[in-house]
């Protein structure tokens, strides 16, 4: 006979997760639609560093993802968590080191990005220290949810807890492999992988990015909270472990399909390719089981905002996992790629999957634990248009314009001339698009201030039940057969570290055979002799690319296309990008291709980029590139150039010995050949040879060069 | 109907057979790509009579089950009698969408759900054991056999093109047509042949070919910029309308201007020139100061075209003068 035991449910770290979440989801979102203005006002750029699209670009997609979604997640795992396991959090302490810990990484976060304090890996662009900070916090959290699991009263794991478990040990493997870097100073530092290598960690890195943290914790919020608002029981039990295992083995290889017609060597394209189309089902299982749910609710869906919430997230959820198994189709992703195609897909998912679950589970946990009722149903009905209304305003115009862009990029006359081979053209074609997309944003960020609007009216007249009392038996000892429990599965649904051992091993395969080879087999990375180091003064250029968030609108990757090696050159080779820490591909071009900048039909004069980085519009009218006038301004940093040789020479760029000692010596020669061309050509501007604009422009012509110099020496 | 083998065998082969590839592609890198056109179709014709086996197969399957069925049924009539066949059959019309909604989701009506709820109580959660859906069975082993053939078509058979020799294709393809569409053409344009346009509609075209590619280097109004001043009657490279053409087309690379023989046909290059030797003595306001030589037209031997008996290009350059852009 078990004792009936007594407990409280910590509902205040529920809430200060819940506060976070709608704060930084007002703050994330609020940064997008300013920098999606900036597209089609580049005056709004303002000309000041930290205001500038590239900049504020990471701030935005780091913001939604972390800090909202991040928040998202652990409100509705302390809160489901507990009510699954029968018992309170582990420790109210590491819930609070938790809390206060991501808050601060999000405000570090905030305090770096726009300041040019990046690595620029996509959705990895935080500093080391930030990388440390972020992975203590992680262990907290672990160590939290596993204390809880394992003081449970309830013997079977439930499928919520099989996805969170997942997510952890699966997010933990990806933020540690993914930040292997080396320090050359406090806020800097160099990856330890380099070019394509880089390129595939980077998108095995980032595509489960999107599946472990936008993802697989919101489909364990999904099972948890929708049979609980509609008050039914889940559709298929084996439907949720094929599907739970399905998704979690395969999408761990989807990641290069991020890749595809880039010097990623063919067979690893292929399988991202394979492996995202095998998605659909798996993912289809986590629709399909939230859907059929509702079967014998659907009349309530009608009235209640929270489902309907729920039933556009999961809807939203099952387009967005169709739309992107098709997108890794080779043929099609050469349409979507590097065009806006790829913002509208990836909106449709956080807009709609992440967003709209996200308040439906505001909705109904707000009043759970402040013991009310919501503010006003009406209200949130018309939070859950807007919100509709919204993604369809932003997510059509960019589809629109993303294949219209498409479109003019690969025109050909019949005599073989690019129609538009001019870069620009195709931009400022489609700057309505992105007009709209702004109308889209803003409907959708208006639906949101109602929504907390309505969610801080229902919490400011009542008070958080701060500790929910509750009851249930003691766990037995031992476990004894009832009879109930005869599927096979339950046998890993009581063993949580089995669970967790079970789900790495999974991750684990795909990760193993896809990196493994890239990184140990040499023959999947060609050399090219004629390929050099960057000197130092590009180097340093370089590092102000990065810095200025360039990757984010030009790419770095020109892929074996008549209509891409026509307008940019010869197609990108795997072998130029062995001493390209960070690597620079780019996910987007809303700028051209930069990979042939300095060489080729593209090259252009000293002065020309001397001028285009001052005032875009002075040398392409229309551009809506913002301005870089402080590069002209600032002063060259050299105090960094001997660290970072150290650190690239330790990290396999073959520097001689010591030549950091010498290495500023070069850097000045070079820096005053420049000077003194951009002085031929008309720019006088003393002292222009200190300045940082000297080594962007060394970077930039730079670009390319090597493989040209092969060419000739073939010749 | 349990095929219990069959998952992890699927499971297990998808695992395995990426291994086997970056192996092939590791190894075979330097066995040429097999281009011949017969043994192409012959691994087509291969794969598609493999799928009309496979599916005959499916077919026959199915009717040697349905008979089997229909056997159990006459071996019913014979022992029980017809009353207890008819009544087993006996069931509520339904329409043909219901039947299909039905086959294809398999769902236990919500009426009868007791009978497949687990007892489990997650927090007042309870779980059906519903069947999977055969269409998403049915789409997840689709893809499975899919991803299988694609792996093996392009990765371990000479069937499917690399992205390289997709790209060889193209080029080639697109080599041919444009040369096809040349050669329908007029004679091509080139610095040996050009002449100043004098048409007031050619010159506007000319104009504004100058307003997309020259302004952001030579000014609005041929000012000068970064580029020289083309207002002047001093010049770089010459001043006559096969000079101006010329280093169009070529540039002037060190000097960062650029060739525009990818970027502009000849016509339009021979438009452009024209049109910047009308600006000559507009005098436009803020001129950069004169660059190069003092350009005399009849030291240079006249603004037409020079003598060209020695330098009248075969009808091969003058192909790949008017279509550089493809097959370099």
């Amino acid at each position: 006979m078990t004792q009936v035991e007594q407990f409280h449910y910590d509902n205040k770290i529920v809430k200060k997760f819940a506060y976070a979440t709608m704060l930084w989801g007002i703050v994330g979102m609020l940064v997008g639609l300013i920098i999606a203005l900036q597209l089609v006002f580049p005056s709004l750029n303002f000309d000041t560093p930290f205001l500038t699209f590239s900049r504020l670009r990471p701030l935005h997609t780091n913001a939604v993802i972390f800090a909202f979604v991040g928040n998202g997640i652990f409100m509705g795992v302390y809160y489901s968590l507990q009510r699954l396991m029968k018992a309170r959090m582990f420790s109210d302490l590491l819930s609070n080191l938790h809390f206060w810990g991501w808050q601060l990484i999000i405000v570090s976060a905030a305090l770096t990005l726009p300041f040019g304090f990046t690595t620029s890996g996509e959705y990895a662009e935080l500093v080391w220290p930030i990388d440390i900070a972020i992975t203590l916090v992680w262990v907290i959290f672990g160590i939290n949810m596993f204390g809880t699991i394992l003081k449970r009263r309830e013997e079977h794991l439930y499928v919520a807890v099989w996805f969170y478990i997942a997510t952890w040990i699966t997010v933990a493997v990806l933020h540690i492999v993914r930040n292997l870097e080396l320090p050359t100073s406090g806020l800097h530092s160099y990856g330890i992988f380099a070019g394509v290598q880089e390129a595939l960690v980077q998108w095995w890195y980032g595509h489960n990015a999107v599946a472990f943290f936008l993802t697989t914790p919101y489909l364990g919020l999904m099972y948890y909270f929708m049979p609980k608002a509609a008050n039914r029981p889940v559709y298929s039990y084996r439907l949720s472990i094929v599907h739970f295992w399905a998704l979690i083995f395969i999408y761990i290889w989807a990641g290069p399909h991020h890749l595809l017609y880039t010097s990623l060597p063919d067979w690893a394209q292929s399988l991202g390719m394979v492996f995202s189309l095998m998605l659909i089902a798996p993912s289809w299982g986590g629709m399909i089981n939230g859907l059929l749910t509702l079967r014998g609710a659907w009349d309530r869906v009608r009235q209640d905002p929270i489902l309907k919430f729920m039933v556009v997230a999961v809807t939203a959820y099952g387009m967005s996992t169709f739309e992107g198994p098709m997108m890794s189709i080779k043929s099609f992703n050469a349409v979507t790629h590097y065009t806006d195609w790829t913002i509208a897909h990836v909106h449709v998912g956080a807009l709609g999957w992440n967003g709209m679950l996200t308040f439906g589970v505001l909705y109904w946990l707000i009043p759970r634990i402040f013991n009310t009722k919501l503010h006003s149903t009406n209200l949130a009905n018309v939070h859950f248009w807007l919100a509709t209304l919204g993604i369809i305003f932003y997510a059509i115009p960019l589809y629109w314009g993303g294949v219209t862009q498409f479109l003019m990029w690969r025109d050909f006359t019949p005599d073989g001339f690019l129609v538009y081979p001019n870069f620009l053209e195709t931009v400022t074609q489609i700057i309505p698009m992105y007009a709209l997309r702004v109308l889209g944003g803003t409907i959708y960020l208006t639906g949101v201030i109602l929504g907390v609007y309505n969610l801080l009216k229902t919490t400011g007249s009542a008070k958080c039940v701060d500790n929910e009392y509750a009851e249930a038996p003691a766990l037995a000892q031992h476990h004894v057969e009832t009879g109930v429990k005869k599927h096979w599965h339950s046998w890993i649904e009581r063993r949580p570290m089995q669970m967790l051992v079970g789900s790495l091993v999974l991750v684990l395969i795909g990760g193993m055979v896809e990196l493994f080879p890239m990184w140990w087999i040499d023959d999947n990375v060609p050399k090219i002799a004629s390929v050099k180091p960057y000197t130092p003064l590009e180097l340093q250029g370089r590092d102000l690319y990065v810095r200025e968030g360039c990757v984010g609108c030009h790419s770095q990757m020109i892929r074996p296309f008549r209509f891409e090696t026509e307008r940019y050159g010869e197609y990108s080779k795997s072998g130029e990008y062995v001493y390209d820490r960070p690597f620079l591909w780019g996910s987007k071009r809303t700028g051209p291709d930069l990979a042939r900048e300095g060489t080729g039909k593209n090259k252009k004069s000293d002065s020309w980029h001397y001028h285009h980085m001052n005032d875009p519009t002075s040398t392409s009218p229309g551009s809506i590139m913002p301005a870089y006038p402080w590069m002209a301004e600032d002063d060259l940093d050299v105090s960094t150039t001997a660290a970072k040789i150290s650190a690239l020479r330790k990290l396999g760029t073959p520097y001689d010995a010591g030549y950091e000692e010498i290495a500023n010596e070069d850097l000045a020669k070079q820096a005053s050949a420049i000077a003194k061309r951009l002085k031929e050509e008309g720019v006088d501007q003393p002292g222009v040879e200190k300045k940082e604009i000297v080594a962007m422009i060394a970077y930039l012509q730079r670009l390319g060069v090597d493989i040209t110099l092969e060419a000739q020496a073939e010749k | 109907m349990k095929n219990i083998c069959l998952r992890p065998i699927l499971l297990a082969a998808t695992t395995l057979l990426p291994l086997a590839i970056w192996a092939q592609a590791a190894t075979t890198s330097v066995v040429p790509a097999n281009q011949d056109f017969w043994a192409n179709t012959f691994g087509n014709l291969t794969l598609i009579v493999a799928g009309v086996v496979v599916i005959g197969a499916l077919i026959a399957i199915t009717r040697l089950f349905s008979s089997v069925v229909k056997m159990q049924e006459i071996q019913m009539l014979r022992e029980k009698g017809i009353e207890e066949v008819v009544e087993a059959y006996r069931q509520p019309e339904q329409s043909w969408w219901d039947r299909l909604m039905k086959s294809m989701t398999n769902a236990v009506p919500v009426t009868q759900e007791a009978d497949i709820d687990l007892g489990h109580d997650y927090d007042g959660i309870r779980e059906l054991d519903n069947k999977m859906p055969p269409w998403w069975l049915g789409l997840f082993y689709g893809t499975i056999i899919f991803s299988v053939i694609y792996l093996f078509a392009f990765h371990m058979s000479d069937i499917g093109p690399s992205s390289k020799e997709e790209y060889d294709t193209e080029m080639e393809t697109a080599k041919a047509e444009v040369n096809a569409y040349v050669a329908t053409q007029a004679e091509a344009i080139d610095e040996t042949n050009v002449t100043a346009v004098t048409d007031e509609q050619e010159l506007a075209l000319g104009k504004s070919i100058y307003e997309a590619s020259c302004v952001s280097c030579h000014g609005k109004l041929g000012e000068g910029g970064i580029g020289p001043n083309m207002t002047d009657e001093y010049w770089l490279h010459g001043g006559g309308i096969a000079d101006v053409f010329k280093t169009i087309k070529n540039g002037v690379p060190e000097k960062g201007m650029i060739s525009w023989a990818d970027q502009l046909r000849a016509s339009d290059m021979q438009r452009v020139a024209s049109y910047i030797l009308t600006l000559q003595g507009t005098n436009p306001p803020n001129g950069k100061a004169p660059q190069g030589d003092k350009y005399d037209a009849s030291k240079a031997g006249g603004t037409a075209a020079p003598a060209t008996d020695s330098a009248s290009p075969a009808p091969a350059d003058s192909t790949a003068a008017a279509a550089p852009a493809v097959g370099k």
